[in-house]
């Protein structure tokens, strides 16, 4: 390298010609040239992810859920998105979080939601009657710093359309703001970009016990849980659900 | 001795109306009392008192003088929170404190000095009474109102040394004035007799004796004074030596705080009342900071013209000082029934207002070194407060199951988390064990409230099994518009299971459930109501 300074004649452009190619041989990256220079680089601490108790769900995205982002989970009926949501509740509540349930087709009932889990002390459950009052519900609940807010879009027709996509771009920056989990389930997309990640759910066929003579009853469901959006995502990967109706 | 503060708020009514509207303060401007040409100027702004505006001049002559002379009549709601506000302010220094009128208000400053500390070096002006002055008039200031201060040993010095305040410490803020302790008298001697406000036989009297200043009064012997002038001569001898004849009253201080106005003119549309309400919500706001207290019942009152009255109360799910929040909730309270709805005399409008705020302890935040951080009370408080707003209080809550067997039945309590958990604690990974084994990824139902009206098509089984459904559809009827559709041949179906619940009183309820299976439109929870027959889904697996 000190012949390329040792050279005057040589006009600029040429000198970093000449410099490149030393440099990119002994540097790869900004991290050595610190090293190289005495320098400490210490790394902005990320948010760890929402642990999850979602089958499935971790092979897809190791860690967890990603904090401070939205999550778009979109689903037909019986594909199990109300499991999942109800899952996600459990794992954070159990674990001394407190979570926001924005559940615009007035879904739970605690009394069968019973077996998931969730410790209802520490949600929040708020019932709006359409899709405007949900998105404000969502808003105020992440200003308010809660650490998980699951909106459930509920069962179509959504009342009052799919929201103005400024509006998810919003809801998308306050939860990067306040660092929370912003979890959008709906029976189709409608967060659009403002989704960093999205999931999607596809029914399989139900599990029925007794055959014949016997009397049938519903044992549980499959599904097919695949990741189609999230950062660094080459291809779509899926993985196999499979939910049990609780005893 | 004693040591007494006196907070004192000059031109009063003036003051309390530039508090509720302080873009006036830069204008012309007189408070009134009296209506029409009989209006009377009470107080007037600098820039009116040098236009020539002066008190006792009939609103009509200030207006020959000054034509663009903006007018405000006295109201009486300001002035009562303004008077509040200025007992506040007080209270954040002192617990004992008395209201002696309007503007004026005395604080016993015994021990105060020694919390604040005057800069180096030390000078005539800068003694930590004086700190303990500028103190009281930044907080006045903060709270919209300019005050004097004057610190003596009795109550009469320390309110002639407010009033006779003078020195600029910075803006229209007099510099307080200090009174040492034990030369009140002398700091007195030279007023006119005039300022102890004597009877008007005694001052007859003392001005027949030749007596001119206070401190002509107060070198007559107090033997004498008493044989010759009786009780209210003795006690009026004490107050212009410099004594307090009686001790200070402390104040109750009232639970609620109240502000308001008195509208010039009534209003017809609700934005131009919202803009007012924003203003009087904000200074509730400030007050209750000033106790460290949120607002826990918010209740508006309002006088309606031609005539009536309206009022409105808001529970708040927890103490909160959030305007926008408070304001959110009276703004949707009055859109969705405006002042006056019920009333049989057509349009009314809005002649004055009252809020009325209900303080009461925030919640106590604690934070946690290795746990989940927790919610910070004051947050919460917001957030529920305008969740209720927007959505109802029977909307918002925390979830609770209740004793029964119908899907539909719901509890809700105030949403109150625990304080959050020392340690965090490790949740169960995805991937371990299967989800029917480890109780998790269990499959649910969402419950369809109110359930959705069914037509059924059902198919005989043999004899000792039920007729089974085979095909359903939902109801195109007006309940079910809007709702989502239920339609499809049943490929499974399981049932019946029976549910009997409240046999006892005058609306049981019995059902036959189901669980079918469309073809292509999933799973679903149905059931046929005993008594009617009719078919209904209240709930779809997923």
């Amino acid at each position: 390298m000190a012949e390329a300074f040792a050279t005057p004649a040589l006009p600029l452009p040429a000198v970093l010609q000449r410099l490149a190619g030393p440099l990119a041989a002994r540097l790869r990256s900004g991290r050595e040239l610190a090293a190289l220079q005495g320098v400490a680089i210490h790394d902005t601490p990320r948010p760890a992810p929402w642990s999850t108790a979602l089958p499935g769900l971790a092979r897809l995205l190791p860690g967890g859920l990603p904090r401070g982002e939205l999550v778009e989970l979109t689903a037909g009926r019986s594909s199990g998105r109300f499991a999942c949501a109800l899952m996600l509740l459990a794992a954070a509540t159990s674990a001394g979080e407190n979570a926001a349930l924005i559940d615009l087709g007035d879904a739970l009932d605690p009394q069968s939601a019973a077996p998931a889990g969730i410790d209802w002390t520490r949600l929040l459950w708020a019932r709006p009657r359409a899709v405007r009052e949900a998105l404000a519900a969502t808003e105020a609940a992440l200003t308010g710093g809660l650490p998980l807010v699951l909106l459930d879009l509920g069962l179509p027709p959504l009342p009052g359309g799919r929201g103005a996509e400024a509006m998810w771009l919003r809801l998308a920056r306050s939860a990067r703001q306040h660092d929370a989990l912003l979890v959008v389930t709906s029976p189709y997309r409608v967060a659009g970009p403002a989704a960093s990640t999205v999931l999607e759910l596809t029914r399989g066929h139900a599990r029925w016990s007794g055959a014949g003579a016997a009397p049938r009853l519903l044992a549980g469901a499959d599904g097919r849980l695949t990741l189609t959006k999230a950062h660094r995502l080459l291809a779509p990967q899926a993985q196999a659900l499979r939910l049990a109706l609780p005893a | 001795m004693s040591r007494l503060a006196c907070l004192l708020v000059p031109l009063f009514p003036l003051a309390a109306r530039l508090r509720a509207e302080p873009e006036l303060a830069g204008e012309a401007l007189a408070v009134t009392a009296g209506n029409g040409a009989a209006a009377l100027i009470v107080a007037a702004t600098r820039s009116a008192r040098r236009l020539g505006v002066t008190t006792g001049m009939t609103l009509t002559q200030a207006r020959a003088l000054v034509p663009k002379l903006a007018a405000r009549n006295r109201d009486g709601a300001c002035e009562r929170a303004a008077q509040e506000a200025l007992a506040e302010i007080a209270e954040r220094f002192s617990p004992r404190i008395e209201t002696a009128g309007p503007g004026l208000v005395f604080l016993d400053a015994d021990g105060l000095a020694g919390r604040f500390h005057p800069g180096s070096p030390p000078t005539q002006n800068s003694t930590p009474e004086h700190e303990l002055g500028r103190a009281l008039l930044a907080a006045a200031r903060h709270a919209g109102l300019p005050a004097r201060v004057g610190i003596a040993g009795s109550k009469l010095a320390a309110q002639v040394a407010a009033q006779t305040a003078t020195g600029s410490d910075a803006g229209d803020d007099a510099a307080p004035r200090v009174v040492a302790a034990g030369d009140e008298a002398r700091f007195l001697a030279p007023l006119p007799l005039a300022r102890l406000a004597p009877e008007l036989r005694l001052g007859e009297t003392l001005t027949r004796w030749g007596i001119r200043s206070i401190g002509d009064f107060a070198r007559l012997p107090a033997a004498e004074v008493v044989s010759r002038l009786g009780p209210a001569g003795a006690e009026l001898h004490t107050v212009a030596r410099g004594v307090d004849p009686r001790p200070l009253l402390p104040r109750e201080p009232p639970l609620d705080l109240t502000e308001g106005s008195e509208l010039e003119w009534p209003l017809v549309t609700l934005e131009p009342f919202l803009f007012l309400a924003h203003a009087a919500l904000d200074r509730i706001s400030r007050r209750l900071e000033i106790r460290g207290l949120g607002c826990a019942h918010l209740a508006l009152e309002l006088t309606l013209e031609p005539a009536g009255h309206d009022a409105r109360a808001w529970e708040l799910p927890a103490p909160t000082r959030d305007t926008k929040t408070l304001l959110t909730l009276v703004r949707l309270a009055l859109e969705a029934r405006p002042p006056g709805a019920a009333s049989a005399e057509g349009a009314v409008a809005i002649a004055a207002f009252l809020f009325t705020a209900t303080p009461d302890r925030t919640r106590p935040e604690q934070g946690t070194l290795f746990g989940p951080p927790a919610l910070s009370p004051e947050r919460l408080a917001t957030t529920l407060a305008r969740l209720f707003a927007l959505l109802g209080p029977d909307r918002v809550g925390s979830p609770r199951p209740v004793d029964g067997h119908r899907p539909e039945r719901l509890a809700l309590v105030p949403f109150a988390p625990p304080a959050a958990p020392m340690i965090l604690k490790r949740v169960p990974r995805a991937a371990t064990p299967p989800p029917s084994a480890s109780g998790k990824g269990l499959l649910a139902v969402r419950t369809l409230r109110p359930p959705i009206e069914l037509e059924v098509l059902v198919e005989p089984r043999p004899a000792d099994r039920e007729p089974a459904p085979t095909h359903i559809q939902s109801l195109a009827n007006e309940s079910n518009d809007k709702r989502p559709t239920i339609a499809g041949a049943v490929r499974i179906a399981a049932g019946p299971w029976q549910l009997e619940e409240g046999w006892w009183s005058d609306r049981p309820v019995a059902r036959e459930y189901w669980d079918v299976e469309l073809d292509a439109a999933g799973l679903f929870r149905i059931y046929r109501d005993v008594a009617t027959g009719r078919w209904s889904a209240d709930g779809v697996y997923d």
